[in-house]
């Protein structure tokens, strides 16, 4: 059988399992902004195929499979058929605390010939603040609570002592079984399917191998065009007034590419850190956008991008740094450098910088005697481009969650929007400029604790080839006797409060 | 009596013909895209009819910025400081590696979204009502801009439309065209329902001068015109020209309908319609003799492995035949990639310059090149009027290695394609593939369906009879369906007999419900069919099955009615179709035709193939549109209305 044959039909195994995944999950995150994804895994740990809907689990498989293989091999654990692995620890799935990874081997005929494994994020994993992200946070312990690798399912059945630790300390249990359960079922469909696979085709590692191939291949084919070389760039996340600087020497050659991170800043007591996956996913995302086209996410493009970060820095930090936030705002900023230095090898083809802020808010207090949370991402301008303007009100880089419609928000949640527009201005000035940012206002009918974890609050994202910044971000609380802005922290508002936050507009393109 | 259904597409206007004594008649027009009204009335200008039914896919082509078809200026007036809810839309970009995204054109510009002093609260309240005064002097403002339609969207209209009411009937002095979001789609979640309103202000005028322009000659000619709506029935042209926002994709739900109704006649509960043409296949899922529907869509938007795009268009909340799109046709190019993979489409030849056999100066090879060097279809086509090319197409298809093995390994990845895409919509809405029957027609589906079938574990293929203009017959077979809908009801059975009051005037023959319902919390619904008893906790019952089926499991939660929506279906009278004739000994030609190897097949004519005849792959069952490819291990049996019935 032709391996394109083969290697759809993967694709596809990964894509259904995705879907049953999500239809039986019960996490918002999941089912609505598709915050999960599912791979196909070979014997030897390469990806042969993935469903990702999100930029952000891009490449973090990549990482976090080659970890946990690594760890059980290490610990001399055996995966037996109807086994199942789990774990939530950032340092070894490659994101943060509530992307929980499962690994169940696919055996046929008796011999392991795969894997199926799964990501999702779940709403809480445990810790002092409702959806574990926390930007007090200094340790990943006040982040929530780390899982390390456990045989959830033994030969199939569920291990109760497992289950009871993980419910009794994920705050919303019966949210976190379902998605539980979801993940379990997804590892069961994908793994019928391989089987059906090699029931149909006979032994496909030889084709699975030429799909790997092919991905390097045609990945290789672009990259192999660029002009070689070593090119240098940095850029900065501002948290609590400090800039921490993220350097990158990116270096292109016909056999790929080496992201250096050589110069970049020291972990910080603070959730900012971003695991080695994360820091890889997103360098993968800048790199992929710039081959642009049809690439399949396999291991053959993977195996184009490496990474070097020095251990200890912001970019691939030592356990027990917090890590929570790296995944929302410092693979923004990972991603933003890597098209920085891709834009020096190849002038002309990559745009300025996006807003580079998830913009997350989380809200939560107690009304009419009940509990609430909420959280939402707010997007913001796109860079300036070669050929045209940058497009305003839109997520850019490592995310592209939805909003929330404000009718459905203001049903549920004690807030009532004031506005909701284009923040007019607000992209840098050029030739071709910056997208406009959001502004989004809301007042609070009772008492609540806000958070917000975000940044581009300080310096605004950069612009190309003369091209203006954009505006930075900037929340301010309007509260009796006073107007005050604040940054990434968590604030206490009294009922009437007014919240208004404006999002970054992008870089500008070209002189104005 | 004779029904004319017209079906105007981008290319041609196609015409089916049914006359008192039950004959079919075909005919086909060169669409002109700017004037679409001229094909129309050229074809009609040569039959005789007493009804005509028309589907078109004028309003999608206006939307995708169709030279001639120019939307008029349109502006917008909202809620103080929600300007630009229908600019930013759901925040999301469409494609997640594509440094170039581009967000949908705007339909209203900035500067013609007009914002008004007025907030209405969820529960209905209104915390202030709407300045009049200042709706006033924006619409003057609007008026001397040259503003020719305009839409209004206030937040919360769903639960209260009286502000949003007041301000439509300042606007009806000023302008001609009027849309309120309430009236567009009466449902919760601003943006989709914004966009809606937008999206009817911006046809409007188009479509209702294109309509009226049909309605006088048909009138003038003693007859009647009605057209087909997007849900799959028929609605009348006043309401079209009101709410011509149901017209857009009319044309494919045809298909569906068509499926629909033959499924009816046979008895057949479970059906997955397979529609397979030049540029495109296209699948719909029919339980109990009715097309399933949808209410997200997006017009003019992308599809990415059967599924619409999140913001790739203009989201419109109608309900719409739930379709699944895949780029795989006859037409449809098979080339090598950078890696140095085979590949098949998304790109395709279409109709012009199509195919390199059909000798129209088509270069790149096609699916029906593939189709024709393996023997699937014979070497003349179209009742013999076509002779095709083999040599120029094994030509084409040497040039990406083995012409035989190129060509049978592109259409197990076309095949592949089009069966998982079909099996990841169907498995997504709860439904197991295995228990339907594939119904298949359009010109190149009944060549695919049996390994379609077999590749998405369905064991049973229907061929309808006249498979290659099956589609246009779905219109004459189609019902009157009118609709209405309300958001949280208080009381679900009470807000049903309301909308059926509101229906009504059209004197149905009788009513669909459905309930938009989910678990209180969640951020979708799923969409329940809801019988003569209306009760709360009768729909959370259906709901909770429906969940269980779809999602694996069921919660102890309350469950929400979001939205609660009726169609008022009168039936029209249906084309009958003939039986196969009840004896005969056809004789079958022999053919060398390539199924993982060379092998003689059987071909028969299958206007030759009497009721009950049997036929044992492999075969070739050849009629003047299309091939019905019967493949080892396949047999064929005759069924009565000359449907083909399939079994692995």
């Amino acid at each position: 059988m032709r391996w394109e044959i083969v290697h759809r039909a993967t694709e596809y195994v990964a894509e259904e399992a995705g879907i049953a995944l999500r239809n039986s999950a019960f996490s918002p995150n999941i089912r609505e902004r598709m915050d999960h994804s599912v791979a196909v895994v070979d014997a030897e740990g390469r990806i042969i195929a993935q469903a990702e809907h999100i930029p952000v689990h891009l490449g973090s498989f990549h990482i976090g499979v080659a970890n946990l293989l690594g760890r059980l091999a290490g610990e001399g654990v055996d995966l037996e058929d109807g086994d199942a692995v789990l774990t939530n620890d950032p340092y070894i799935s490659g994101t943060h605390l509530n992307d929980v990874m499962v690994l169940y081997p696919v055996y046929w005929r008796g011999r392991l010939v795969a894997y199926i494994a799964s990501k999702a994020h779940y709403v809480d994993a445990g810790g002092p603040l409702p959806a574990s992200l926390n930007p007090r946070a200094k340790t990943i312990y006040e982040e929530g609570v780390v899982v390390p690798p456990v045989k959830i399912l033994r030969r199939g059945q569920i291990n109760r002592e497992a289950l009871g630790f993980i419910l009794e300390n994920f705050k919303t249990p019966a949210v976190a079984r379902g998605d539980l359960e979801a993940q379990l079922a997804a590892s069961r469909v994908g793994a019928a399917r391989v089987r059906d696979l090699f029931e149909k085709f006979g032994d496909v590692s030889e084709q699975w191998r030429e799909a790997v191939e092919y991905g390097r291949r045609l990945a290789l084919a672009e990259v192999g065009k660029w002009p070689a070389g070593r090119y240098e760039a940095e850029d900065r996340l501002d948290w609590a007034g400090e800039l921490l600087p993220i350097r990158l020497s990116l270096e292109i050659s016909e056999g790929g590419i080496t992201a250096d991170f050589e110069g970049t800043a020291r972990q910080v007591e603070a959730p900012l850190n971003a695991v080695l996956g994360v820091t890889f996913s997103a360098v993968s995302f800048a790199v992929r956008s710039a081959i642009g086209g049809h690439l399949p996410t396999n291991h053959g493009f993977y195996s184009v991008v490496k990474v070097k970060a020095p251990e200890g820095t912001l970019v691939n930090p030592v356990k027990p740094a917090a890590v929570g936030a790296g995944n929302l705002e410092t693979s923004q900023r990972v991603a933003d450098v890597t098209f920085l230095a891709l834009s020096k090898a190849l002038p002309g083809r990559i745009p300025a910088a996006g807003s580079g802020t998830m913009m997350n808010v989380m809200m939560g207090g107690v009304w009419r005697g009940r509990y609430w949370s909420y959280y939402e991402t707010i997007g913001g301008g796109s860079g300036g481009r070669p050929n045209g303007p940058g497009v305003s009100g839109v997520h850019v880089n490592m995310t592209n969650t939805l909003n929330t419609p404000i009718e459905i928000a203001e049903r549920e949640y004690p807030v009532r929007f004031t506005a909701y527009t284009i923040r007019e201005g607000s992209g840098g000035r050029g030739r071709h400029p910056g997208g406009d940012g959001i502004v989004r206002a809301f007042k609070v009918l009772a008492p609540t604790t806000l958070s917000i974890i975000a940044s581009r609050l300080e310096i605004g994202p950069w612009g190309l080839e003369g091209g203006e910044p954009g505006r930075p971000g900037r929340v301010t609380v309007r509260r009796r006797g006073g107007v005050k802005t604040i940054g990434s922290e968590t604030v206490e508002l009294a009922e009437g409060d007014e919240v208004v936050i404006e999002t970054p507009g992008g870089g500008g393109y070209g002189r104005p | 009596m004779s029904l004319v259904g017209v079906d105007v597409g981008g290319t041609f206007t196609d015409f089916v013909i049914v006359g008192g004594d039950g004959e079919i008649k075909t005919l086909k027009i060169l669409t002109t895209p700017r004037e679409p009204e001229r094909a129309v009335v050229e074809g009609l200008s040569s039959v005789k009819f007493s009804e005509v039914l028309h589907a078109s896919t004028i309003g999608t082509n206006a939307l995708l910025g169709q030279v001639g078809l120019e939307l008029p200026k349109v502006a917008f007036f909202t809620t103080r400081g929600f300007r630009d809810v229908i600019e930013i839309g759901r925040q999301n970009r469409p494609r997640l590696y594509d440094l170039y995204f581009q967000k949908p054109r705007q339909i209203v510009p900035r500067e013609l979204r007009f914002e008004v002093d007025e907030r209405t609260l969820p529960d209905g309240t209104v915390e202030r009502a709407v300045d009049l005064r200042e709706v006033e002097e924006l619409a003057r403002r609007a008026k001397s801009a040259g503003v020719v339609s305009v839409a209004v969207g206030f937040l919360h209209s769903y639960a209260n439309p009286s502000n949003e009411e007041a301000a439509a009937g300042v606007l009806r002095r000023h302008f001609e065209y009027v849309t309120a979001s309430y009236e567009a789609a009466w449902e919760a979640r601003e943006y989709e329902r914004f966009s809606t309103a937008v999206v009817n202000a911006a046809l409007m005028p188009l479509v209702g001068r294109y309509l009226a322009k049909l309605d006088d000659y048909v009138k003038a000619r003693g007859g009647r015109i009605y057209a087909m709506a997007s849900s799959g029935g028929l609605i009348t042209i006043d309401e079209a020209a009101r709410r011509p926002v149901q017209l857009v994709e009319s044309g494919p739900a045809a298909g569906v309908v068509a499926a629909a109704e033959l499924a009816r006649m046979l008895g057949e509960r479970r059906v997955i319609s397979f529609d397979m043409g030049g540029t495109t296949a296209k699948a719909g899922t029919v339980v109990d003799f009715e097309p399933a529907i949808t209410t997200e869509y997006e017009v003019g938007g992308e599809s990415h492995r059967g599924r619409t795009v999140k913001g790739s268009g203009y989201p419109v909340r109608f309900p719409f035949v739930d379709l699944a799109e895949v780029s795989a046709g006859g037409g449809t190019i098979i080339w090598r990639d950078a890696g140095g993979a085979l590949r098949v489409g998304p790109l395709s030849a279409g109709a012009e310059p199509g195919p390199v056999s059909y000798g129209r100066g088509g270069s790149e090879p096609t699916i029906t090149d593939a189709n024709l060097i393996l023997g699937r279809i014979p070497s003349a086509i179209a009742g013999g009027r076509m002779r095709l090319d083999v040599e120029a197409a094994e030509r084409a298809l040497a040039k990406l290695g083995d012409p035989v093995d190129v060509a049978a390994s592109a259409i197990k990845l076309v095949d592949l394609e089009m069966a998982r895409a079909i099996r990841l919509v169907t498995v997504e809405r709860g439904l197991d593939p295995a228990q339907f029957a594939l119904m298949a027609f359009g010109g190149a589906g009944p060549q695919h369906a049996a390994e379609v079938a077999e590749e998405m574990g369905v064991n049973r293929v229907l061929i309808p009879p006249m498979p290659g203009v099956f589609t246009s017959l779905g219109m004459l077979m189609a019902d009157f369906k009118f609709e209405a809908r309300m958001a949280y009801p208080r009381d679900p059975a009470a807000g049903f007999e309301e909308l059926e009051r509101r229906l009504a005037r059209h004197s149905p023959d009788y009513f669909l419900r459905y309930a938009d319902v989910r678990y209180a919390g969640q951020g979708w619904e799923l969409t329940v069919p809801v019988g003569a008893d209306a009760s709360r906790d009768a729909i959370r019952k259906a709901f909770e099955e429906r969940h269980a089926a779809t999602y694996g499991f069921k919660l102890d939660r309350d469950v929400e009615i979001v939205t609660i929506r009726v169609f008022a279906v009168v039936k029209r009278a249906k084309p009958r179709l003939r039986d196969p004739p009840k004896s005969g000994s056809p004789e079958p030609s022999e053919k060398e035709v390539y199924f993982d190897g060379w092998t003689e097949a059987s071909v028969y004519v299958r206007e030759e193939l009497p009721l009950g005849f049997e036929v044992r792959g492999p075969a070739l069952i050849i009629e003047d549109y299309s091939t019905t490819v019967v493949p080892p291990r396949w047999r064929a049996t005759v069924g009565k209305l000359g449907v083909l019935e399939l079994r692995l």
